[in-house]
């Protein structure tokens, strides 16, 4: 399998750039006998911040692992670049091309900043490649520079979560999934998340799945929003429509 | 005094192979939570191979390069074929499953070499050290044990730190989900685990089986103390490992100086009690919080 | 009324055992008492790890216990059978109650280590004290059949009447344990500990408790062993034989006490008929008693990884009755110390 290339930031608006660069067909998936998921789709482009939003429940924490590969989907296609991952081991999946930083961050606490972002970068085949990415990510985020040699358990809500999206971008992926990365943040600190995210779609052409109970800060960087309730899409628009839209925030995202 | 000298360095000497034992127990508990209990058999089992080797070339290092090859063979094998299924599953399938590889390996070399004692060479001479007329208690072939076991530890601890092998048999140790996101195939790590665990089982075989004789069982007493070991320093500690390797090895060497010598397991046994009583998460780890 | 259930099941199978005894020779009889024998033990320790869910591979230990224990009585004593029986069950269950004190905070992997331990020293020391334990030649434990059956009694039928019985009467006692709320508390402790603590359950006393019955049936069938071979020696009392037990209790089917019944019928048929087919095929003495150890090894694995259930779990699925045989999946997982390693490893590896 090619190390996953970065794809063309020329355009930012997801309407014009085609085919999707990832597409989630009718996707069926549970836990035992019940399916969370019961029928989703979904349709992002390159360069795109797409939100999930919804109750708690509502499955948008198993639509993220079932696209990595954590939960194997009973039905339906999740497509990257057009090929289908579906049913794939989280691994290969993840070596397509497809970051997961998961609920709680996933910062692995026995080892070191450097040897952190060291390990998102091993799914890469080339030694240059990897010490290119370990440079990107410091030039990015400097605070990961100033405490690189510091163990990874010592550092802030905040910069742990910085640490885990730096991780997941040293492989290149294509398609960046985020599972509540405002949880636990003090909402200055949220403020900064989300406008990293931003970034990254703009800089980086990547395709974002960002998964939210914090739904207001997430419409206010995405370009698309749905809303997932008892394991179906019950809303889908442009994230600003979905904002302006008094009766569904009301009923479904609490502001 | 003299006799002290003599149960501490002889003690030290024989604890660096519990620590060999003890390493490879770590080596695979940290990542999957799987207690080897055939370690000692596989260990028994490369010394074999390697005593065929020598008997047939009359050459000691062919017999031990070959041991270790085996030990990293046989451990990846064993892992692939015999342990990956039990993966997920009830702690009590591990166990079960990796005591049956034990005495299936020892039945196997009975069936194969017969049940008698065989002689099995030392590196080098087993006769004690003199400091003029002070016995050291210790000889050439113990000092190469030492000697082997500590550089082997290095190695690996070299390998953890700075290859990037090392950074993805850690990242699989200390969580295997992450790592797997993160791309890392956990399976191919695991079975790298138990390769080099298997290469210091063989190690420790090789090193050992000169004194204890080759036997089916020659390496039953050896790895429960081993086990000791590993226990007394935390099951997640390579360091804790070789420091309880040493820690026991001369304790037990006290013991069985000053208290009689034919009762050592039972000492150990003894040791083993004390330390899951006092401390069981040994003593390089936090104490033991349940969590709910 | 379990119990009377229980008592009038026994009095049949007594009965219907000491007729067989009659009909089949004096080989056959041997046989049935040494099977009665391991019933014992294998039974206890089909409890102890389908029941409570903890794992020993050191009943031998306890089996070397009860029948020194019970040889010691014998010679220097002069107790009575029934005595002899009943104090090496107290014997070793005391030997029980102090591993269990001892282990009783260990779960998994370092209780079976525990256990292991206590296997490979245990017996060391019988061969330390050789003034008290005979050394390697060991104890005589002969019996002589009593005077009331009469000179032309055959003494394996008494070894095999006397065996049974003892046997019937522990597993009538076992089934009835398992039955009553001890059982169901033990179950409620293999199924989740935290539960069950929480529900108000003395976790550590409910193990310890399953320790000291283990190892008085180990110790009892040391005992009965030793009366059927005759001697006590520490040559009998290896890490094979713990490991023989722990094979038939998971063949037969673990928590089930009729899988001890099929788990130590293949214990004391199966390895002869090995050894002896390995010699017709040519490999040498030492080589073909080395067979049977090899396929207790195998049959774990096999066992294990294929038929959880074992053979009362296979047989219960064919005439689809439910089972006290309890598939090893079922056991509960206990918690990792790193809350990470469960969900990584859990899911299939390639």
């Amino acid at each position: 399998m090619t190390d996953p290339a970065m794809t063309d930031p020329g355009t930012t608006d997801p309407a014009v750039t085609s085919p999707a660069a990832l597409a989630v067909e009718d996707l069926v998936a549970g836990y035992g006998g019940v399916p969370v998921l019961d029928g989703v789709s979904i349709r992002a482009g390159a360069g795109s911040i797409t939100a999930v939003l919804g109750a708690n429940g509502a499955g948008k924490t198993t639509l993220l692992r079932s696209i990595s590969g954590f939960v194997r989907p009973r039905r339906g296609r999740v497509l990257v670049g057009g090929t289908d991952l579906a049913r794939r081991h989280p691994e290969d999946i993840a070596r397509a091309g497809v970051a997961h930083v998961p609920e709680g961050q996933g910062v692995i606490t026995e080892l070191t900043v450097e040897e952190n972002l060291r390990v998102g970068a091993l799914a890469r085949r080339d030694r240059a490649g990897r010490a290119a990415a370990l440079n990107d990510a410091y030039q990015r985020f400097p605070v990961l520079a100033e405490r690189r040699r510091r163990a990874a358990a010592t550092l802030s809500g905040g910069e742990r979560q910085i640490l885990v999206i730096a991780r997941a971008l040293m492989a290149a992926p294509r398609v960046l999934l985020l599972d509540e990365p405002s949880l636990g943040l003090a909402p200055r600190v949220v403020a900064q998340v989300m406008e990293l995210i931003r970034q990254l779609r703009d800089d980086a052409g990547l395709t974002v799945l960002l998964v939210e109970q914090n739904a207001r800060s997430a419409l206010g960087i995405a370009d698309k929003g749905l809303v997932l309730n008892l394991g179906k899409v019950v809303a889908e628009d442009d994230a600003a429509a979905l904002a302006a839209d008094v009766g569904l925030r009301r009923h479904y995202l609490g502001f | 005094m003299q006799e002290f000298l003599e149960f501490t360095l002889g003690g030290i000497g024989i604890g660096m192979i519990y620590a060999a034992i003890a390493l490879s127990l770590v080596l695979i508990w940290r990542g999957t939570r799987v207690l080897n209990y055939s370690q000692g058999g596989m260990a028994m089992f490369t010394t074999y191979v390697a005593w065929v080797v020598i008997s047939h070339t009359g050459n000691y290092w062919a017999g031990f390069v070959v041991a270790l090859a085996c030990g990293l063979v046989l451990g990846a094998i064993l892992e692939r074929a015999v342990v990956r299924p039990t993966v997920g599953k009830s702690p009590l399938n591990s166990v079960i499953v990796t005591i049956g590889l034990l005495i299936f390996l020892e039945g196997l070399a009975g069936i194969i070499y017969g049940g008698q004692y065989r002689s099995f060479p030392a590196a080098y001479s087993v006769k004690g050290l003199k400091i003029g007329s002070v016995a050291l208690g210790i000889s050439p072939s113990d000092l190469f044990t030492a000697a082997a076991v500590l550089a082997a530890a290095l190695a690996l601890a070299l390998i953890f730190r700075y290859t990037s092998v090392g950074l993805r048999l850690r990242a699989t140790a200390f969580n295997p989900s992450v790592a797997r996101l993160l791309g890392i195939r956990i399976g191919r790590v695991l079975t790298l685990g138990w390769a080099l665990a298997g290469l210091f089982g063989a190690l420790a075989g090789v090193l050992v089986t000169p004194s204890t004789f080759l036997y089916p069982n020659s390496m039953d007493s050896i790895f429960v103390l081993g086990f000791t070991a590993a226990v007394i320093g935390g099951l997640d500690s390579p360091v804790g490992a070789v420091t309880g390797g040493v820690l026991l090895g001369v304790v037990l060497s006290y013991a069985g100086g000053y208290l009689g010598s034919d009762l050592v397991l039972v000492y150990g046994l003894v040791v083993l009690a004390l330390v899951l009583m006092i401390r069981p998460n040994g003593l390089f780890s936090a104490p033991v919080t349940r969590r709910v | 009324m379990t119990l009377a259930r229980h008592l009038a099941a026994a009095i049949v199978v007594a009965v219907v055992l000491a007729a067989l005894s009659v009909q089949l020779g004096a080989y056959r009889d041997y046989q049935m008492a040494e099977v009665a024998a391991y019933v014992v033990a294998v039974a206890g320790l089909t409890v102890l790890i389908g029941l409570s869910g903890q794992i020993s591979v050191g009943n031998g230990a306890f089996m070397a216990v009860g029948s020194y224990g019970g040889a010691l009585l014998m010679l220097h004593l002069n107790w009575p059978l029934e005595l002899v029986f009943a104090a090496s069950a107290v014997i070793a269950a005391a030997g029980g109650a102090i591993f269990g004190i001892a282990a009783a905070r260990l779960r998994g992997p370092y209780l079976a280590g525990a256990t292991l331990m206590l296997a490979v020293a245990l017996p060391t020391l019988a061969d330390q004290y050789t003034g008290v334990f005979g050394g390697d030649q060991g104890l005589s434990t002969s019996i002589t059949t009593p005077a009331f059956l009469g000179a032309a009694f055959p003494p394996t039928r008494w070894l095999a009447w006397v065996t049974c019985g003892a046997a019937l009467i522990a597993l009538v006692l076992l089934a009835n344990i398992s039955r009553s709320r001890i059982g169901r508390s033990w179950r409620a402790v293999r199924d989740d500990e935290v539960a069950a603590a929480l529900s108000g359950l003395n976790v550590a006393r409910l193990q310890i408790l399953a320790f000291v019955v283990s190892a008085g049936c180990a110790g009892l069938g040391g005992a009965l062993l030793a009366v059927v071979t005759g001697i006590v020696a520490p040559g009998a009392y290896t890490l094979t034989l713990s490991i023989g037990l722990l094979t038939a209790a998971v063949v037969g089917g673990l928590g089930s006490l009729f899988g001890a019944v099929w788990g130590s019928l293949i214990l004391v048929l199966v390895p002869s008929y090995l050894t002896n087919l390995a010699a017709s095929h040519g490999l040498s003495g030492a080589a073909s008693s080395s067979v049977p150890i090899a396929a207790y090894g195998v049959v774990l694995i096999i066992v294990m990884l294929a038929f959880p259930a074992g053979i009362q779990g296979g047989l219960r699925r064919l005439f689809g009755a439910p089972t006290a045989a309890v598939p090893l999946n079922a056991l509960r997982r206990r918690r990792p110390a790193s809350e990470h390693q469960e969900e990584g490893l859990h899911e299939k590896i390639t």
